[in-house]
């Protein structure tokens, strides 16, 4: 059983000799915000053990304490039984502790083994001696990578592969990994997943980062939750308290849980969602054809090839595929900032190809871009601002803006949409990405004559609560017969809430299925470039 | 040289218990600028020079006769309207170094104007008003072609403005060397290389119609924009577009915005107030067009605009500032031997201090959740 505890108190372990590194009490603060409470937890040898938790819930500061990135305000942290304070990360890199970040840190212009070189080597660097050392290590975890390939033409996985080589080839004892499979494919996760086990087996203490509940069944010899900076609850036997975990985490009965929610986390089938889906039948003409686009970047490459797609009102289609097969270009497209370079966009029965965003806006595309702070919002202005960040519906009279006319509007839609902050005119930027994203929403979907809703990666970074909101959201949009788009990296995501799928690959779409758990394997395939 | 303001940096201090609280936008520059005089008072003691004298001689350059003060405030306006077009398009993150040049090419067309025949025969002010529109329109030019550039091709705009005003200040000298352009008939070997003095109906009134203390309408010119500039910024739809366009010009496109129009108007805007503060210099004080016309006033209005930090009433303090500063700095050369490049000395210092004290204060901001 687990010992959960509402309050976050827990029974203190007493050090065990297998501990490789343990928290005792430790508290990290920003300012006045704490990251971490008063948390205690033991990592030991040859065990992988798991941190589940909500975005923001503190998983990534308690690693960057171990990291030496960030060091701890109260509390002790020790290794092997002795206090170990790690003024950086070169501190903890000399006591055996190294770290796979979130995002990529690899020269893509250089060879896989001039990035194991890069940061390693002192006076000369021997490249031959490094390539024994890396064919060594790819041989004995069943990894393939070729010495001499350059990083920019390795897949995601591959990368990620290198980053977890990089770490590997300095024997640590204490492996970090910050959620190395957000971007990975089915196929690549399980694979990362089974050297993951056999460097634990090994005897080193692996601490992993994520919050898919299948990796903690394939491979978690123990869960700790972390919720809002403090230990929510423990697991040693993982694969038996699913269930548990995820209430700890979420602190709400599942049954509360949005279905689509409760499915991309894998804890139910789904049946609920999918019973929308047989309801959904030919409802007059399509809201959006995509007839035959295609598009070439500055340098003439084909990044989108002869898309064809259409979507009726009321329908949900899925676009899945890792990320930089021109999902981003499809989403330019579609907002209006990047023409064609062939083929036609018709919205309702406008041909809006080779129009200005403007004119996308005009014919009903609400658009919710998949970098919100680079194209859906601007984080220096306010969030009334943002609300209104639409030239053809920001109120003015003689051309002064009605300033009181926007607050009161702003008001609405932050009750409407769920939009949490201290009042409209805060910075955008000082709010939580979810409620970031809640605001875009809310942008796009009171957009006048909303016919299709782009929503491009609408997820990304969102605690639990705020996924679950954008669902519903997306939901409630689709029933009142708005077509929508959803373009999204994760696969577990758009299953539980597409009625189609399509699925693109080097900028074409490779295959259209109906969004279905049951097609998941198919789907991973297809992303991967086999074709069905 | 890059230069770069946030547009925006409100924030409020507590100073005092009682619950005065005082914007540090105000609380820097003060402080800056005292001590900066300090250091400028050390300086001068350091070179041996008497303390008193100097005090006294900058004081009554700067305000010692209502004609000094005069001169103060005129300069003041210059600097006024400079930095007023920097704000406006910096307001689209748009730097204009370039007032130097659109001054330049406003004195030209304003002289140029003033001294077609009938020009100066036109009822109702118009006698003054269509030369300073020539200029204002000269100078919109001037920074269009900027803008026109950024938009069109991304030229950065630091170096197109920079380089037009070196074009625009040699081309004041062309215009005044050659007698086929705005040189005076030559009578004698003496004849300087300047225009024709513009006929008096030409000229900018004084505000106390007297010569003895000739400040002219630059100033009321410079409060009224100021008030107009600070609603279209932050009331206006076109101010929305400039700030958006600014912080985010993906976001600002995305949400039907043009960049392009925008980048020209702000530059068509800025070029206009650098074309307009040309003209106040030349209808309302120099009266014929010299080699070496715009003397730097462009550069230390693109000053006056940075130390401002995006508001218009910082633009006016600090144009008022600089202008007896200037005044004060020349009269202590004079009268105390001290050089007036210790003027220079103490503008370099406020600038140094108020940027660092705003890098300071942006770095400490609290960090977000």
């Amino acid at each position: 059983m687990i010992p959960v505890d509402d309050a976050g108190t827990m029974v203190v372990n007493r050090h065990s000799v297998a501990d490789a590194l343990s928290f005792h009490g430790v508290t990290k603060r920003f300012g006045s915000f704490a990251a971490l409470s008063d948390v205690t937890v033991a990592f030991r040898r040859g065990e992988v053990h798991c941190l589940l938790g909500e975005n923001g819930a503190g998983k990534s500061t308690l690693c960057n304490l171990a990291f030496g990135i960030h060091q701890a305000d109260a509390g002790e942290i020790r290794l092997d039984g002795a206090p170990f304070r790690p003024s950086g990360p070169g501190d903890s890199l000399k006591a055996g502790i190294a770290m796979v970040h979130q995002h990529f840190s690899l020269v893509d212009d250089m060879s896989v083994v001039d990035n194991l070189i890069l940061g390693q080597a002192r006076g000369i660097a021997w490249r031959r001696a490094f390539a024994a050392k890396l064919e060594e290590l790819t041989t004995r975890y069943g990894l393939a990578l070729k010495p001499f390939a350059r990083v920019g033409d390795l897949s995601i996985g591959e990368r990620q592969c290198v980053e977890i080589v990089k770490c590997l080839i300095r024997q640590p004892r204490i492996l970090i990994l910050d959620e190395p499979t957000a971007v990975l494919l089915p196929d690549e996760i399980k694979g990362l997943l089974e050297v993951v086990r056999r460097v634990a087996v090994e005897g080193c203490a692996v601490i992993l980062v994520t919050h898919k509940l299948a990796e903690i069944r394939d491979v978690a010899d123990r869960v700790t939750v972390v919720r809002q900076g403090r230990v929510a609850a423990q697991s040693q036997t993982p694969g038996q308290d699913i269930e548990a975990l995820v209430r700890a985490m979420i602190q709400r009965p599942l049954e509360a849980l949005d279905p689509a929610m409760a499915m991309s986390l894998g804890i139910s089938a789904g049946s609920e969602v999918k019973r929308r889906a047989a309801r959904i039948g030919p409802r007059g003409p399509d809201a959006l054809q995509i007839d035959a686009v295609t598009v070439k970047d500055a340098t003439g490459v084909v990044r989108l090839d002869e898309v064809t797609l259409t979507i009726q009102p009321g329908e949900i289609v899925g676009i899945v595929g890792v990320e930089g097969n021109g999902q981003s270009e499809l989403g330019a497209v579609l907002a209006g900032t990047c023409p064609p370079s062939a083929g036609r966009i018709i919205v309702g029965d406008l041909d809006l190809t080779g129009r200005p965003p403007q004119a996308f806006s005009a014919a009903g595309m609400g658009v919710v871009p998949e970098d919100r702070h680079a194209v859906g919002a601007i984080t220096g202005m306010t969030l009334t601002e943002n609300l209104f960040l639409d030239r053809s519906r920001v109120p003015t009279r003689f051309g002064l803006l009605r300033r009181r006319v926007m607050r009161e509007a702003a008001l609405t839609m932050m009750a409407q949409f769920d939009v949490r902050a201290s009042g409209p005119d805060v910075a955008f930027g000082s709010l939580s990405g979810g409620n970031q994203q809640k605001a875009v929403l809310a942008r796009e979907m009171t957009r006048p004559g909303l016919k299709v809703l782009l929503a491009a990666q609408p997820t990304r970074g969102l605690d639990v609560g705020a996924v679950e909101a954008v669902y519903g959201l997306i939901r409630a949009a689709s029933e009142r017969g708005v077509a929508i788009l959803l373009i999204s990296s994760e696969l577990d995501e758009v299953l539980a809430i597409a009625n189609r799928v399509a699925v693109l690959y080097r900028g074409r779409i490779v295959g259209e299925c109906r969004g279905e758990p049951g097609q998941r394997e198919r789907i991973g395939a297809l992303m991967a470039g086999h074709s069905a | 040289m890059t230069i770069s303001v946030p547009p925006s940096a409100r924030q409020r201090t507590r100073l005092w218990p009682s619950g005065l609280v005082v914007p540090l936008g105000v609380t820097i520059p003060v402080a800056s600028v005292l001590a900066s005089f300090a250091v400028g008072l050390l300086l001068v003691v350091l070179m041996g020079a008497p303390l008193g004298q100097a005090l006294s001689s900058f004081l009554d350059g700067a305000f010692g006769s209502s004609y000094a003060i005069s001169v103060s405030l005129n300069r003041a306006a210059v600097y006024s309207l400079v930095g007023l077009g920097f704000i406006f398009a910096n307001r689209a993150n748009l730097t204009n170094v370039g007032a130097e040049g659109q001054i330049a090419v406003g004195g030209i067309a304003a002289t140029a104007v003033a001294l077609v025949p009938g020009i100066a025969d036109l009822p109702l002010g118009l006698s003054f008003v269509v030369p300073t529109l020539a200029a204002m329109l000269a100078g919109a030019i001037w920074g269009g072609i900027a803008g026109v550039l950024k938009a069109r091709i991304g030229t950065s705009e630091v170096i197109s403005t920079l380089l037009l005003s070196f074009i625009a200040v040699w081309l004041v000298y062309w215009c005044v060397q050659s007698e086929h352009l705005l040189r005076q008939p030559m009578t004698s070997a003496a004849t300087l290389p300047e225009s024709l003095p513009i006929p008096e109906t030409t000229q900018l009134p004084l505000v106390t119609g007297d010569y003895g203390a000739p400040a002219n309408l630059g100033l009321p010119l410079a409060f009224f924009l100021a008030i107009a500039v600070a609603v279209v910024l932050g009331y206006s739809r076109f101010g929305f577009q400039l700030k958006a366009v600014g912080f985010n010009p993906l976001a600002a496109r995305r949400a039907g915005f043009s960049t392009r129009q925008t980048i020209v108007v702000a530059f068509l805007v800025a070029g206009a107030f650098g074309g307009l503060a040309g003209a106040v210099m030349l209808l309302g004080d120099q009266y014929s067009l010299k080699a070496g016309f715009s003397s730097g006033y462009g550069y230390d209005g693109l000053v006056v605009g940075l130390l401002a930090r995006g508001s218009t009433v910082g633009v006016i303090a600090t144009a008022l500032l600089f202008g007896f500063l200037r005044s004060g700095g020349i009269s202590m050369e004079m009268g105390a031997g001290v050089p007036a490049a210790l003027v220079l000395v103490i503008q370099g210092l406020i600038v140094v201090s108020v940027s660092g004290a705003a890098f300071w204060l942006d770095r400490r901001q609290p960090a977000k959740e």
